[in-house]
């Protein structure tokens, strides 16, 4: 627990009076920033936990308000994307751990918490909805490893992020992936 | 890796679909997938599956509830934490070097906030930031005072008595108030007695006072010690009063010495008359 971990190795320009933050007005501007480019990309991750879309607004505040005390302390940020995934991950995951547990105590079957993601637009044509099902039930059934690897592959993260957010090795992440789109695919083209 | 009489894996397969390949692995890819008609079309098979996953997930983007709202709304939380941030005074940045892990220290917060909001208060705020009450514990933090003259006090300029609390001191504190694992800028560890009114580094004269938008909060005690000091020097308030009335109860000493139940706000930061 050494209380003289040097942040300013990050070496960005600043001109602030304390030697280890940078000026809050600079930091609220980036955040302002990254928010508007990352805002939908998180939030249909956290999403595509089951969570409700107030839940994962709520996420999504937090995800940002942490980061802008980690971009003012002056943490690493050579993968922010990733960062700002991965902490979206984990509340998303206590979100979803905490609604079941309530739900539980309401009596509620878990099933109906997670059917939200499951649940198929009303509007979806009819010559999509077969094979929607058809993946949806494959989908359900994989590892939830599985399941956020894919996802995160679909809002473009590469492997090495995935890595970082799911805490596992890339080359985990190419296993993920093959076996899991290999079994989609199966259920898909039959 | 690759032999040119076996087929690729899924995982090979997918890998090149998305570009993780080094280069030399990818040419061998693409050699076997030009003479291979067995892996061109699986391949093909999952470039069909990621778009029919792509399209499952589109549902995903008719939920996003409108952007503005939320914008505006860090925005404006932001600029709290940004003020408070700004404004703090005595032992802050030293506290910004803890080495807890960046993405460790940020969940911990997050998940502090989490676990609030699951509790009934629905408000955006940090959990930490509103975590520790507005008050030191007497317990722990009862007060101390160092021997010094009223004359001294006066002649010193406030940023020569406030001397830097050790990090050692700090953690501390953090510990002693069982907030070990917060956010340490979610906190300034704040002198109970402020050393402008002969307060000392001692534990007991130090807790952790959060920089949050309560209305009793870091900056309306600021207000409070510059006002004690003035009528200290002036000569209207005896010195053991001022350090008693301030460490028994703050808040108290505030409405007593401003004649107000609320804090007074004051236009540019604080005053001192």
């Amino acid at each position: 627990m050494s209380a003289h971990q040097s942040d300013s190795a990050v070496g960005l320009p600043f001109s602030a009076a304390r030697a280890s933050e940078r000026a809050p007005s600079a930091v609220e501007e980036e955040v302002i920033q990254l928010f508007d480019q990352f805002r939908d990309r998180l939030l249909r991750y956290a999403l595509s936990f089951g969570l409700s879309p107030e839940d994962g607004e709520e996420i999504i505040q937090e995800v940002f308000l942490s980061l802008f005390q980690h971009i003012q302390r002056r943490k690493p940020r050579h993968n922010l994307q990733g960062w700002m995934f991965r902490v979206a991950h984990n509340l998303a995951l206590k979100r979803r751990e905490a609604n079941r547990k309530a739900a539980r105590n309401a009596g509620e079957s878990s099933e109906a918490l997670s059917a939200r993601f499951d649940s198929a637009n009303p509007e979806e044509q009819a010559i999509h909805f077969q094979r929607q099902q058809r993946l949806r039930a494959v989908l359900r059934a994989l590892p939830e490893q599985d399941q956020y690897c894919l996802h995160l592959r679909a809002e473009g993260l590469v492997y090495r992020e995935i890595a970082e957010v799911l805490r596992i090795s890339p080359a985990a992440v190419s296993v993920s992936l093959g076996r899991s789109l290999a079994r989609l695919s199966r259920a898909d083209g039959g | 890796m690759f032999s040119e009489y076996s087929h690729l894996s899924d995982e090979e397969l997918v890998l090149a679909a998305d570009g993780e390949l080094g280069s030399w692995r990818a040419a061998r890819v693409r050699a076997h997938l030009a003479a291979c008609w067995t892996c061109r079309a699986r391949m093909r098979r999952i470039e069909e599956t990621i778009a029919g996953f792509v399209q499952m997930r589109s549902h995903l983007d008719e939920s996003l509830p409108p952007v503005a709202g939320a914008r505006a709304r860090l925005k404006a939380e932001l600029e709290a934490l940004a003020q408070s941030t700004n404004q703090r005074r005595p032992i802050p940045a030293a506290l910004a070097g803890r080495p807890a892990a960046a993405a460790g220290a940020a969940l911990a917060l997050g998940l502090c906030i989490l676990f609030v909001a699951q509790f009934g208060s629905r408000k955006f705020w940090p959990a930490s930031l509103r975590a520790a009450a507005a008050i030191p514990r007497p317990n722990l933090t009862p007060g101390a005072v160092r021997p010094v003259l009223k004359d001294q006090i006066c002649r010193d300029e406030a940023g020569n008595t406030a001397g830097m609390v050790p990090a050692s001191l700090r953690r501390k504190v953090f510990e002693e108030y069982g907030i070990g694992d917060a956010e340490p800028t979610a906190y300034e560890v704040d002198y109970l007695i402020t050393p402008e009114l002969g307060g000392s580094d001692d534990i007991q004269n130090l807790w952790p006072e959060p920089y949050s938008k309560t209305v009793w909060n870091a900056h309306v005690k600021d207000a409070l010690e510059a006002h004690l000091h003035q009528l200290v020097c002036s000569g209207q308030l005896d010195l053991g009063t001022a350090q008693q009335d301030i460490s028994r109860d703050w808040i108290a000493a505030y409405k007593k010495y401003f004649h107000t139940d609320r804090p007074i706000r004051f236009s540019g930061g604080l005053r001192r008359e």
